[in-house]
């Protein structure tokens, strides 16, 4: 399905970043195995979205590598499929869900060609995915925040990527479209896909994800959850104030 | 950055290419006066001959009406013993500046308002005032000789004959050429004195000489011209068959040319008559660089195009 | 009424036409990308490209006057690109920089440029506020040529720029050259406002590109017709400018333009359904007269109608409080709202209605009124 490479979906290698002189990563490196569900988890200010976005090459980082299946991330177009924090958006533009939705379709057409057939059936398709065929033409301003959540998740399903990265995708939606989220994230890994969501939750990591990555400025550690979420690294990530694992140990 | 300094050298560049159009002060150690436009500067060299050592600001085809007073402006002002200017408003923006000079006690004197106030043409789209396009009546502007020398000779009074003198050789001067425009204007019949141009500044011509003057743009520049004074005077010169029209100096001659444009659509072939010196004279050296040159081309230009029969 | 069998008017009302479809449809991407200012910015920037394309070549062919203009503009966004990646200056400050900086490199030039000979002919001052009436066939021929072009190039990159505008992150990662096309889409808007640059002047400029995309953005909720009625209240104002301006004498036609163009705006801030004034005025009117509804729902309904660009704005619990009869005890009716889906906690102590909620609210107040 994918090239047999080093069988890693995503490397990151010495990776630098900063704004105006001031460094938001620090030689980052992290190994992301393919088919895994990854958590990126730091406190405000670690640089958790300028890491996904540095792996897409949306920042430009000071210093390190990004390889996608083995090949640097510049030679490796159409490998991820990306939902960007929903609040960056301007809800306000004059679009509607289907639209929306089909964006998606569009680095796969090509420039000057219009989105025909073919396309609607495939963002239709994707919003069953994320319950939300009834809204196909409602402009995205009248949105509530969890329907919002889910048109851009549909959008990226239309991509078809391996590699799925979402930047917050719980901020702010209501249960039902959390646990919608999640039961779309479960299908895309049961199918061999590699997920990667930017999480501010430490509670439902265990629950969510298999893989976590804890970052802050630097990573600190990353691999699967049953190795790396410990109490120790939490400390270590967040400075002494974590309180979540006595209630996940109780929860237990 | 690199592109800010490319763009500042830019300008830089084509600023000192062009220098300073003032013309040099002539050192001959005399009055130290200064005249804002060609017209008035010319009348001011005749009087004043050798007394006088004059700085036009505005050079040949300066728009007066539309012209700023730059700060090199203020400062030649400000040295100056006397200043010059037609008045009337023609120099439009800088009404405050001479009366700020005046303030500063520099003798300024307006030489379109010494006119009797009963010989002025008062223009209702130029907000009642008075037209100052005076010099277009030759035998007016004889009148302002006295003007001038009165002043020159007040503040040069051990010359005071020689400018007197020189006033009335050149009121002279103009009296004789006033005939020979009403001579050589005498070639065209009364009906086909139709003068049509950019600006209103022919009404004084106009009114000496028997013509129907009409301008685009009323009596300043600094109005626009709607659509509907486009097409009015489009729709009068096709009724009329007037056979030119004509493009000004000191206006653009985009005005003319979309003129020309609506006539011809309206199935008249139009003739651009060729360019008059509307305010302000011909370049220094020309034919037209004096008063009288200016006038007379402007004479020969309409008589010759107007006299085009269709 | 044979009013545009007359050329002047016809040459005119065309040439505005063309101004105001191609300001009008390039104008909703800018104003969409909260662009608005780069209009003003790239107008003013582009009066000294006029007198310095006067001042190398002496030249007063409006085709010469014009590229001068374009490039001048086009630096002009180039500056501001530059300004806010090098330093900490905000976006809005380096085009007010910008704007400023070269309209007064402008005027001093223009002050300079007035004792050259033949500066006068060049009416260089007929740039500030246009020169419509004095458009010749030529100029109206070279506007055409270069809004086509224009209006092309943004048919067929529609859904590169629609992109770009909602989304520019997502557009870089599916892999399309989001800078370029950045680049392209400022390019095409020096265009159209060089195109008006003859007719309604570098001041009066910028109204054209942001007034008919604000106007349109009230009454459309999607892309397509949003251009397209922007495009068409631009042309609808650049002929009726033309047409009142030929009908009353010693009138300009570019302010007359701008004049028609904001009485549409303002009318659309009024009357627009969902955005109007009018339209949430009369709703706060019913929603008074309203009697046997949740209290609470309509009090957050009734907030939410003074944001409109934003309804899952927040409000604070303190102010429903106020709203309230004393001792009601609002927590637990927000915590009642929240179960049935109609409103949600946005924030800490901060409400606001979901879009069910505010349907709900609106679908009592439509059954009162028809009652």
């Amino acid at each position: 399905m994918q090239d047999a490479g080093s069988g890693w979906a995503l490397e990151v290698e010495d990776l630098t970043v900063a704004y105006a002189d001031q460094p938001v990563l620090w030689d980052v490196d992290l190994q992301v195995p393919a088919g895994v569900k990854m958590a990126i988890i730091g406190p405000n200010g670690a640089g958790k979205s300028t890491l996904v976005k540095a792996a897409m090459g949306l920042v430009r980082p000071v210093a390190g590598e990004v390889r996608i299946f083995g090949r640097p991330r510049e030679s490796a177009r159409g490998q991820i499929a990306y939902v960007p924090q929903r609040a960056t958006l301007s809800w306000d533009f004059p679009t509607d869900v289907l639209d929306v939705v089909t964006m998606g379709t569009y680095g796969r057409l090509g420039w000057f060609h219009r989105s025909g057939a073919v396309q609607r059936q495939l963002a239709e398709a994707a919003l069953e995915q994320v319950g939300m065929t009834a809204f196909l033409r409602r402009p995205i301003a009248e949105l509530s925040g969890g329907q919002q959540q889910r048109v851009l998740l549909g959008r990226a399903l239309v991509q078809d990527a391996p590699i799925n990265i979402l930047d917050e995708p719980f901020q702010g939606v209501d249960a039902p479209t959390e646990r919608a989220i999640i039961g779309v994230l479960d299908g895309l890994a049961e199918e061999g896909k590699t997920i990667i969501v930017v999480h501010h939750d430490l509670q439902t990591v265990p629950e969510y994800f298999d893989s976590v990555l804890l970052l802050n400025v630097r990573a600190i550690d990353s691999g699967p959850v049953s190795e790396v979420f410990t109490e120790e690294n939490l400390r270590l990530t967040f400075g002494g104030r974590v309180g979540v694992l006595e209630t996940r140990e109780i929860e237990v | 950055m690199r592109l800010r300094r490319i763009l500042i050298l830019a300008v830089v560049a084509a600023v000192s290419a062009c220098g300073d159009h003032v013309t040099a002060p002539e050192e001959n150690g005399g009055l130290r006066v200064v005249a804002t436009t060609t017209i008035v500067g010319d009348l001011v060299r005749t009087i004043g001959g050798p007394e006088v050592q004059l700085e036009v600001l505005m050079g040949p085809g300066v728009d007066p009406h539309l012209y700023k007073a730059s700060a090199g402006d203020v400062r030649r002002m400000s040295s100056a013993e006397a200043i010059f200017f037609n008045g009337l408003h023609l120099e439009g923006k800088m009404t405050e500046v001479m009366e700020r000079m005046g303030e500063r006690g520099v003798t300024t004197v307006a030489v379109g308002e010494c006119l009797p106030a009963e010989e002025l043409i008062t223009s209702a789209a130029f907000s009642g005032l008075h037209d100052p396009h005076v010099w277009f009546d030759v035998g007016l502007w004889a009148r302002a000789t006295h003007c001038v020398a009165d002043a020159l000779a007040e503040l040069v009074p051990a010359h005071a004959d020689a400018i007197r003198n020189r006033a009335q050789a050149y009121r002279d001067e103009l009296t004789a050429f006033d005939g020979w425009v009403h001579e050589r204007v005498g070639d065209l019949e009364p009906e086909q004195r139709v003068l049509v141009t950019a600006h209103d500044a022919f009404s004084y011509f106009g009114r000496a000489y028997g013509f129907e003057v009409y301008g685009l743009l009323g009596v300043s520049t600094a109005s626009e011209a709607g659509t509907s004074d486009v097409k009015k005077l489009a729709h009068f010169i096709a009724e009329r068959r007037v056979p030119a029209i004509f493009v000004e100096t000191s206006v653009p001659p985009r005005y003319v040319q979309a003129l020309k444009e609506a006539v011809e659509a309206r199935g008249f072939a139009v003739e651009i008559g060729g360019t008059l010196f509307s305010d302000s004279l011909g370049d220094q050296g020309a034919p037209a660089g004096t008063y009288v040159g200016t006038v007379r081309a402007n004479v020969e230009t309409i008589v010759t195009a107007l006299s085009e029969t269709q | 009424m044979d009013l545009f069998g007359d050329y002047t008017l016809r040459l005119v009302a065309f040439g505005s036409a063309v101004l105001g479809a191609t300001s009008g449809a390039l104008g909703s991407f800018a104003y969409l990308r909260r662009q608005s200012l780069l209009g003003d910015a790239v107008s003013h920037a582009a009066l000294p490209g006029i007198a310095i394309a006067f001042l190398l070549t002496g030249s007063k062919a409006p085709l010469v006057l014009m590229v001068g203009a374009g490039l001048a503009g086009w630096i002009g966004t180039l500056v501001v690109r530059a300004v806010v990646g090098r330093s900490r200056v905000p976006y809005d400050s380096a085009l007010g920089i910008v704007l400023s900086v070269f309209f007064g490199v402008g005027l001093v030039l223009l002050t300079f440029i007035q004792k050259q000979p033949n500066a006068a002919q060049a009416g260089l001052d007929s740039f500030l506020f246009g020169q419509a009436a004095s458009l010749l066939r030529q100029d109206v021929v070279t506007m055409t040529v270069l809004a086509a072009a224009a209006l092309m190039i943004l048919g067929l990159l529609w859904k590169e720029f629609k992109l770009l505008s909602f989304d520019p992150d997502f557009a870089s990662s599916l892999g399309f050259p989001v800078q370029r096309l950045d680049g392209l889409l400022t390019l095409l808007l020096v265009v159209a406002i060089v195109i008006g640059l003859q007719t309604v002047g570098v001041v009066l400029m910028s109204a054209m590109i942001v007034a008919p995309a604000a106007a349109a953005r009230q009454w459309s909720r999607r892309l397509l017709p949003m251009v397209l009625l922007a495009a068409s209240i631009g042309i609808f104002s650049g002929v009726a400018g033309s047409v009142m301006s030929s009908i009353v004498p010693r009138l300009p036609t570019g302010p007359t333009i701008v004049l028609v163009l904001s009485a549409v705006v303002v009318g659309s801030l009024m009357l627009a359904p969902r955005r109007g004034l009018v339209w949430r005025f009369l709703r706060l009117g019913r929603l008074l007269r309203a009697p046997d509804l949740d209290p609470v729902l309509m009090h957050l309904y009734a907030l939410s109608l003074q944001h409109a660009s934003d309804p899952e704005h927040g409000h604070k619990i303190a102010v429903l409080r106020t709203m309230s009869p004393s001792g009601a005890d609002v927590g637990t009716a927000l915590e009642g709202l929240a179960d049935r889906g109609l409103a949600q906690q946005t924030g800490d102590g901060l409400w606001a209605p979901t879009p069910i909620g505010r349907r709900e609210a609106e679908r009592v107040l439509d059954r009162e009124a028809e009652s």
